[in-house]
């Protein structure tokens, strides 16, 4: 009995140690308890929070970009792009090699999947391909299943819909180089033309989408959305056709149209040819066609409207004239004698005629264009004033368009000369300047300024982007010059004599305009002086531009006009037919007064 | 027959009452894990309870002497029904531990915990120890545990085979047993240390190694005890709500309707779930422990109950440190919330004992 009651004392006191052991190890168990859910609730929180939650960027939509009839000249296409979970990134390699029987990955594609993988953003989804073919397409989906985390999105892209003949004005989007704002990695912006300047009102805003996926990466619903707003519609200037028609009258010649509404100053056709396709540049362009549209015989990335510098040629005699009229007192009947050539110094001058125009007066000399009249006139003129006066009409002076990249060519006076010759100036260069040959350089933009300034008297400013009608302020011109040097255009086209009487319209409308020839070289002086050269006789890229600028209806401008055909040689040649044939298309269908 | 409605009446009707709330409670967060998916899993715990709690009144209605009279014979057929499953058992999770027997599978190693505590328990109630010369006895009790202890942990199953280990141990311990028997065990136990780490399985070694540092294969071996965790954590103090555990719902929580559950309770019920199922499992235990203390007329009555309360008590307790991550992921399901009717109605029977055990005190 004693040894039964002693192993029970013994089992009583093994028994309490026992349990003792089992309230320590609930302590423990409580203690861990305690410091996850209470201590750690917020970092496990987060955890759970982030396991669960996947954030998708949603770009917004670009703006529309509309001609002046509301047509859409930069749209968006739907582009079906197909994206991976981020933490899933380890699979790309081996998921793009299973893909790869049904979807075409170009190393382009598989470039781009290196340079998103890098990328730093708040999106939870990396894109691996964009632009899926609708083949492509539904083989996915009916692969879809073996890829969970692979997610199809459907974005809008932009899109140019009329292929190269809106390239250089509108220029292109594409990603930001230094990306400030890592959020919106994948965000498309404007990069040249219309879609840089007006940036800010295309690009919209962006929004996100939470999602809660599985930890399979199956999306199972969505949690909060904030939608992008889409950027502002903007309507411009250009006509879809005007702009059409003058790429095709380019499409065999390299040079710009430019034309310009008299009344509002809008750009209706901004063109450069040759062209590049700017849809190309939307969706990312490989190094390969970059560097080819860079080392280009012609280099079609130059927008010849606004940057490329030509001389103004005989173009710029009517900014003399009017110079010699107003500030001059000339005697516009004054005849002067043309004997195809004048001593000037120790240098002889040569009109573009040979056997010389006989007697001419003032505008006799701007419809056959003679040189020697405009020579002579150049012997009392001081070339600082006529500079100045030049000014007035855009010459040397940016215009201020509303697309980047804008030159404002050069507009020679002493100081010019001798900040950038280191020389000072000669009287005999005077001579050359004011035929719009020598130092004197402009775009065709500036060209046709002076002419829409001439046709209205009035100070336009070109704009592509619509914007309320301004009243331009009057140029400091007599009615009387201005009306003369008009007349005089009207003849340069409309008379038998004139220098573009071949070009006139056929329609009721006049124009009136002036031819001009833009020398390539400097020494094609000297080969005028020592006896010329005909143009074809000399190397393509020696060859004069073709220079054509006019307004129309005479008597009521609406267009202003310049046609550059770059080494095509004498104005009236090929320049004038462009502009008529362009003019004519223009005042047939857009001749709407404001 | 009124002699059994007597009886039925003398049952202890509160540790019925607080087994049946610990089931519900399973149910609840069964229901709550299968949301959504098919309710086949949900209907079948259920009716799984139902029959554990038949099974358990039933056991509480048996006479214990019978089962301490045909003790041994009763561990012959568990182990030969355990010889079955090992070699000619099902296959599932890896390993071949369940048994079909016409229509109806379940794990015999479940039922061996609880043969093994009343085996040893008569042993050590009929042969009393003394002397040191006695030690020679132990052979025959350290056989009984070692045989199906080997033969769980070749299915392999090494959580359920180191509870029987465990087990084990603890009737040596109340049975008496001197320090220095453990003492001498401790210290093999160190030397053969080097030895059992070898022979472990390689993701075995992997899950020890992971529960010291989670964070260095977190996509891997540490992928499990890191979004168990994090579950659990992310539970707060209020929890997630019911079937709202994303955790759990997304399936980052693996295995949450088994070995899991504690994970998702903490989830979706937060510090004040998993405290008040901690303070249930704590409450049953005060409970049948001072039952079986005031069973102070019988030794064998005793160490079956303090051996079928360990077996409950501590495989709870390792379920919930594995899920937390204070043991390695072993492999156990706890009791009486999980899903899985082997493990389920082995502790409806181990209560019915103890309810057993109760009810003669009363008579």
């Amino acid at each position: 009995m004693n040894k039964a009651v002693k192993k029970s004392k013994t089992l009583r006191r093994r028994a309490f140690i026992l349990g003792m052991s089992k309230s320590l190890i609930t302590g423990i168990v409580i203690s861990k308890l305690y410091y996850l859910q209470i201590l750690q609730k917020s970092k496990y929180g987060k955890l759970s929070e982030s396991n669960k939650t996947k954030i998708k960027i949603l770009y917004p939509e670009r703006g529309t970009i509309l001609d002046l009839y509301d047509k859409p000249i930069a749209s968006n296409q739907i582009d079906y792009q197909l994206n991976i979970l981020k933490e899933k990134k380890k699979f790309i390699g081996q998921t793009i090699q299973k893909l790869e029987s049904i979807i075409k990955f170009s190393k382009f594609d598989l470039d781009q999947v290196k340079l998103n993988l890098r990328d730093e953003n708040l999106s939870d989804f990396i894109t691996i391909k964009k632009n899926l073919t609708m083949d492509e397409l539904e083989l996915f989906e009916l692969m879809s299943n073996q890829f969970p985390y692979l997610l199809i999105t459907k974005e809008k892209v932009r899109h140019y819909n009329h292929d190269e003949n809106f390239s250089h004005v509108l220029g292109y989007v594409g990603y930001k180089k230094i990306n400030k704002n890592k959020k919106l990695a994948n965000l498309k912006i404007g990069i040249s033309g219309v879609e840089k300047n007006l940036d800010d009102q295309l690009v919209g805003t962006d929004g996100w989408v939470k999602l809660e996926a599985n930890s399979r990466g199956i999306i199972k619903k969505e949690i909060v959305r904030k939608n992008p707003i889409p950027g502002k519609n903007i309507k411009t200037n250009l006509i879809l056709d005007i702009q059409s028609k003058a790429m095709e009258e380019l499409k065999k010649v390299n040079g710009a149209a430019v034309i310009l509404d008299c009344q509002t100053g809008g750009v209706n056709c901004l063109a450069s040819s040759p062209s590049f396709n700017n849809n190309e540049f939307s969706n990312g362009v490989s190094n390969q066609k970059w560097n080819q549209l860079l080392n280009h015989e012609f280099n079609p990335l130059l927008n010849r409207s606004i940057a490329g510098l030509y001389s103004p040629g005989s173009t710029y005699k009517l900014i003399t004239a009017l110079f010699a009229i107003e500030k001059m007192k000339l005697n516009i009947h004054k005849e002067i004698n043309c004997t195809g050539s004048l001593q000037f110094g120790n240098r002889r001058f040569h009109c573009w005629k040979k056997e010389g125009h006989g007697k001419v007066n003032l505008l006799g000399a701007i419809q056959k264009s003679c040189d020697c009249y405009f020579y002579n006139l150049a012997k009392s003129i001081d070339i600082d004033d006529l500079s100045l006066f030049s000014k007035q009409f855009s010459y040397g002076i940016k215009s201020n368009i509303d697309i980047p990249n804008e030159l404002g060519g050069i507009m020679p006076n002493r100081s010019w000369k001798k900040l950038n010759r280191k020389e000072r100036w000669h009287r005999g260069e005077t001579l050359n300047t004011v035929i719009g040959q020598g130092y004197v350089l402009s775009t065709p933009l500036q060209i046709t300024l002076m002419t829409a300034r001439i046709a209205t008297g009035r100070k336009i400013f070109p704009s592509i982007l619509k914007v309320k009608n301004k009243e331009f302020q009057r140029m400091n011109l007599s009615d009387k010059a201005l009306n003369y040097i008009r007349k005089s255009m009207y003849s340069v086209v409309n008379d038998f004599d004139g220098t573009a009487f071949k070009s006139r319209l056929s329609s009721n409308y006049k124009m009136a305009g002036k031819t001009g020839t833009s020398q390539v070289r400097k020494i094609s002086m000297e080969e005028r002086e020592s006896g010329v050269l005909k143009n074809d006789e000399i190397d393509y890229k020696l060859r004069d531009h073709s220079v054509f600028t006019a307004y129309a209806p005479y008597n009521n401008p609406k267009f202003a006009v310049t046609i550059i055909a770059e080494h095509m040689g004498s104005g009236s040649k090929v320049a004038a037919p462009i502009a008529k044939r362009i003019l004519e298309f223009s005042l047939k269908n857009y001749l709407n007064y404001v | 027959m009124s002699e059994i409605l007597i009886q039925f009446k003398k049952l202890n009707w509160l540790l019925v009452f607080l087994i049946s709330f610990l089931s519900f409670v399973g149910l609840v967060m069964i229901y709550s894990a299968t949301y959504g998916d098919d309710d086949r899993v949900f209907i079948s715990h259920f009716s799984k309870i139902c029959l554990g709690l038949l099974i358990m009144i039933a056991v509480s209605l048996t006479d214990l002497n019978f089962i301490k009279k045909h003790a041994y014979l009763f561990y012959l057929i568990g182990i030969i029904l355990l010889i079955l499953a090992t070699f000619y058992g099902i296959v599932g999770k890896g390993s071949r531990r369940w048994l079909n027997l016409g229509g109806f599978v379940f794990q015999p190693s479940e039922l061996i915990k609880i043969l093994v505590i009343i085996t040893l328990a008569k042993f050590f109630d009929e042969k009393k120890l003394q002397s040191a010369g006695d030690y020679i006895f132990l052979i025959l009790p350290i056989f009984l545990i070692l045989s199906p202890f080997f033969l769980i942990l070749v299915q392999p199953d090494l959580g359920t085979a180191m509870v029987v280990l465990l087990l084990g141990l603890i009737i040596f311990f109340i049975s008496g047993i001197s320090w220095k028997f453990f003492g001498v065990l401790s210290l093999f136990f160190i030397f053969s240390a080097p030895y059992i780490w070898g022979s472990l399985k390689e993701y075995q070694q992997k899950r020890i190694l992971t529960l010291f540092d989670p964070e260095s294969d977190p996509l891997g071996s540490g992928y499990h005890i890191i979004q168990s965790q994090i579950a659990v954590g992310s539970g707060g103090i209020f929890g997630k709500g019911w079937t709202k555990g994303s955790q759990s719902h997304l399936d980052f929580l693996p295995e949450k309707h088994t070995d899991f559950i504690f994970s998702m309770l903490g989830e979706e019920f937060g510090f004040l779930g998993t405290i008040s199922v901690i303070g249930l499992i704590c409450l049953i235990t005060y409970l049948t422990y001072s039952i079986a203390s005031k069973s102070f007329s019988d030794n064998f009555n005793k160490m079956v109950g303090y051996g079928i309360i360990s077996n409950y008590f501590f495989v709870s307790m390792i379920n919930m440190s594995m899920v937390i991550g204070i043991l390695p992921v072993v492999g156990l399901p706890l009791p009486l919330v999980s899903y899985g009717g082997s493990s389920m109605i082995s502790y409806f029977i181990g209560f019915g004992i103890i309810l057993s055990i109760d009810r003669s005190m009363r008579n």
